[in-house]
């Protein structure tokens, strides 16, 4: 796999870099650096686990919120419920993995526009419901608040980061990873050299929604309140396409200080400046994250 | 008058032409033979236009007809300069009817304006068409179809005439009848270009013809000269060649 | 309210998501572009009515004549500043760009509606707004029966155009085999111009019908890019009136699941019934 070399060095200076990071809360550093810091490690978890149906199954998933939403559901349930953080986080990967594979045997049956649609509606159907279902804010009860550790957080999210590089490298370098790219490439030429697309394609999203779920459980126990249909929302899934298209870095960068100076518009810049992008860059998503990484990471890639 | 030269194309990184060179003069009939891979629908695609000279990859030669060179032009602008490809499996919208296919035919402005006289031209060539000028085409017989297919192309009144395999899939009598009909055509003044498998059918119509193997040009000659070919008598006429 | 009551204003609505869905499939089944952008188009003409009346005091249905032109322009403008660029990739990352690009514009255009007119619904008061047709136990509210019986008539108008027009055969022909359609002189990145602006032209549309008969507000593009998406999918691609129907069995079915699940499970339906559909019948119950 000759493009093993390049995302095991793309993946090595990321977690040199998050292990850097790593040391940020030891120079006690103002709160609103470290809340900086946390989004932007959700934002790379989000868009890694959305890239991976995208970048290795080749479908573009417009319902990712919904797994998002799923792992915030049920992490934030059970927590205040009393249930110990990371079981509750790892139960919401659970569901939305579940979720996700019963809906993906009949979700592949669909090509294309088809399964963007789809996986759109489906997003829509669960933020409605959820909405209708659970309609008031979701706040934490007071002892909570009061025992509310920033910090904790913080290496949560440098955790999941971590751990979302790590799993993105193994399976691109992995026989799984090269078979997944087969199919993106031309899914029946795939099938016939014996490369099972289904099992494939459902593993990818197993892996994507798990991820998406544990980034909705670290969104549950970061936020003190928020309305429990929220992360269920298109603008989510938004912020899950940044990776290639933006970087997720970026993004994050940029809404950020849009948010601060343009409040209002912010929204509006970031949408002109996708479809520019998407526009600008020909051969689409998968050569926009090899130019986004080169970019990013200052490294020569093979195209 | 179509001149090829040199020209060496393929669809993305994979090479399909390699310096092909050949030329159809005005009023000829050229056949165009070889084995199934061997170029040549890629070849009228490329004059027709609709495989592109990529950005990157290779792309040599030069296409030129009347002296304009093809390949810079959109496909819809070489039908209007008097190309026409009949493609492979006829391509017909089924939904609709046979007039409105063959009206189609001739959907370039200065075409349209002309597409009565021309409707009347193709129903006298297909008589059979013209009894069926309002059934769908999708409930038309495989030669019927071909025959719109035919008539379509004749509708942009081209000076040029090229076929991809019109008698594949077609009964010996419908093959003779497509081929009558080329010989009425040619004899209006129309060049002909014609890609066919089957092999004694296209000489026996062509005024010269060429073999493509592997992506080139491996022989010439006139419609006899290639039929008394031993390598073309071995390769593509089999057991006929045995017994004459 | 009786069952009754209830479809006819389910069978009313319908009319509407037909003609949401109509511009869509139009410009899906031509190009291979879902623009998933469609239901914000709706709301600019919703807006552009709105304004219309308020600042012009054009009655809305009068106003139909402004805003269709107005749309089929802004057709032509997104097709050339955006669209039309997507067109020249080949199909899977034709499609894949342009459901990014619709994504990326729906929410730009959210955003600016927002900006622009605040997030509060406006609807626009007319004089014969509240008139009632009585038939036996049923009223029948006279607004909502116009924009049916219009949403029908652009429909045909449509149909017409793409059966009698030489741009309109044209527009069909590449809908079915865009090679096909080059070889016989057709120019097809026109053919897409001209279905992209009847396809905004056909929103623009039905945003006008959706204000006067309901209201406007920016969210309603996400919902009505749904609403369009389950008719074309329950409908299928290549039969504009098949999508008027499919918009009116929406209408009903959601009427159908209110009358009984009550009301907030109403939206649910139609996107059940979408998935459902899918899954099932990806070509839809009319679809070739």
């Amino acid at each position: 796999m000759t493009s093993g070399g390049h995302e095991r060095r793309w993946a090595a200076a990321i977690l040199a870099a998050l292990a850097l990071l790593a040391l940020l809360p030891l120079a006690a550093p103002r709160d609103d650096v470290l809340n900086f810091v946390f989004l932007i490690l959700l934002a790379i978890t989000l868009a890694e686990s959305w890239n991976i149906v995208a970048g290795y199954a080749g479908q573009v998933n417009l319902g990712h919120a919904a797994f998002f939403g799923l792992g915030a559901l049920v992490t934030r349930t059970l927590w205040t419920d009393g249930i110990p953080v990371l079981l509750a986080m790892a139960a919401g990967a659970a569901t939305a993995m579940l979720f996700a594979l019963v809906i993906g045997v009949a979700a592949f049956r669909l090509r294309g526009a088809y399964f963007a649609i789809g996986t759109l509606a489906l997003g829509e159907i669960l933020r409605t419901t959820v909405g209708n279902v659970l309609p008031q804010i979701s706040t934490l009860p007071a002892a909570t608040i009061a025992s509310y550790r920033l910090t904790q957080r913080y290496y949560l999210a440098l955790g999941l980061a971590a751990v979302s590089v790590i799993a993105v490298t193994a399976l691109a370098t992995s026989r799984l990873g090269l078979g997944m790219r087969a199919i993106r490439e031309d899914e029946e030429a795939a099938e016939a050299s014996g490369v099972g697309a289904l099992s494939l394609k459902l593993t990818a999203l197993a892996l994507s929604t798990a991820l998406a779920g544990l980034a909705g459980g670290l969104f549950a126990y970061y936020h003190i309140s928020y309305y429990p249909s929220h992360p269920f929302g298109p603008q989510w899934t938004f912020d899950a396409l940044q990776g290639p298209v933006l970087g997720a870095v970026l993004y994050v960068v940029l809404k950020e200080y849009l948010a601060l100076h343009w409040v209002d518009i912010h929204l509006l810049i970031f949408g002109a400046l996708f479809v520019a992008i998407v526009l600008l860059l020909p051969g689409g998503l998968v050569q926009a994250t090899e130019r986004a990484r080169a970019v990013l990471g200052g490294s020569r890639r093979a195209a | 008058m179509l001149e090829i030269r040199g020209l060496e194309a393929g669809y993305g990184d994979v090479p399909v032409l390699s310096g092909v060179t050949l030329a159809v003069g005005a009023g000829e009939i050229v056949a165009l033979l070889g084995p199934n891979g061997a170029g040549k629908s890629t070849l009228l695609n490329c004059v027709a236009g609709l495989v592109r000279p990529p950005r990157r990859g290779r792309w040599a030669g030069t296409i030129r007809w009347d002296s304009q060179d093809l390949r810079a032009l959109d496909a819809h602008l070489i039908v209007q300069r008097g190309v026409a490809l009949v493609p492979e499996g006829r391509r017909l919208f089924g939904g609709m009817s046979v007039q409105e296919n063959l009206e189609l035919g001739a959907f370039a402005p200065r075409a349209w304006a002309g597409r009565r006289a021309a409707l009347e031209r193709v129903y006298t060539l297909f008589p059979v068409l013209a009894e069926r000028r309002r059934t769908a085409v999708q409930a038309l017989s495989g030669g019927q179809q071909q025959m719109v297919a035919v008539g379509r192309a004749l509708m942009a009144s081209p000076r040029l005439l090229m076929l991809d395999e019109p008698s594949l899939g077609l009964a010996p009598r419908l093959v003779a009848a497509i081929l009558e009909a080329l010989v009425a055509i040619n004899r209006d003044g129309v060049a002909i270009f014609l890609v066919e498998q089957n092999v004694p059918a296209a000489l026996s119509l062509a005024h010269r013809g060429y073999l493509l193997e592997g992506g080139r040009i491996v022989g010439e000659g006139s419609g006899a000269g290639l039929m008394a070919n031993e390598h073309v008598r071995r390769a593509y006429l089999g057991p006929l060649a045995v017994r004459r | 309210m009786i069952l009754a009551q209830q479809l006819l204003l389910g069978l009313l609505i319908g009319g509407l998501y037909g003609l949401a869905a109509a511009g869509l499939s139009l410009v899906f089944g031509v190009m291979r572009v879902l623009n998933v952008a469609h239901g914000e188009l709706i709301m600019l003409g919703g807006y552009g009515a709105f304004w219309l009346a308020a600042l012009l005091g054009v009655d809305p249905f009068a106003s139909l004549a402004l805003v269709i032109p107005g749309a089929l322009l802004l057709g032509a403008i997104l097709y050339w500043g955006l669209f039309g660029f997507v067109v020249r990739a080949h199909e899977e990352t034709r499609v894949k760009n342009s459901l990014l690009i619709g994504f990326g514009l729906a929410l730009a255009l959210h955003a600016l509606a927002v900006r622009l007119w605040t997030a509060d619904e406006r609807s626009i008061p007319t004089s014969y707004g509240g008139a009632v047709l009585s038939v036996g136990e049923l009223s029948i509210p006279l607004v909502r029966l116009a924009t049916l019986v219009l949403a029908l008539l652009l429909i045909g108008a449509l149909q017409l155009l793409l059966s009698r027009w030489r741009w309109g055969k044209a527009i069909r022909a590449t809908a079915e085999d865009w090679q096909a359609a080059l070889l016989t002189g057709i120019d097809i990145r026109r053919a897409y111009l001209l279905a992209f602006a009847l396809g905004t032209a056909l929103a623009g549309a039905a945003g006008t019908l959706v204000t006067v008969a309901y209201s406007v507000s920016p969210s309603i593009g996400l919902e009505w890019t749904l609403k369009a998406l389950i008719v074309v999918v329950l409908a299928g691609l290549g039969s504009m009136m098949g999508t008027f129907v499919g918009g009116l069995v929406l209408g009903l079915a959601e009427a159908a699941s209110a009358a009984t699940f009550g009301g907030p499970y109403r939206e649910i339906v139609g996107l059940v019934i979408f998935v459902v559909v899918l899954t099932v019948r990806p070509r839809g119950l009319f679809g070739r």
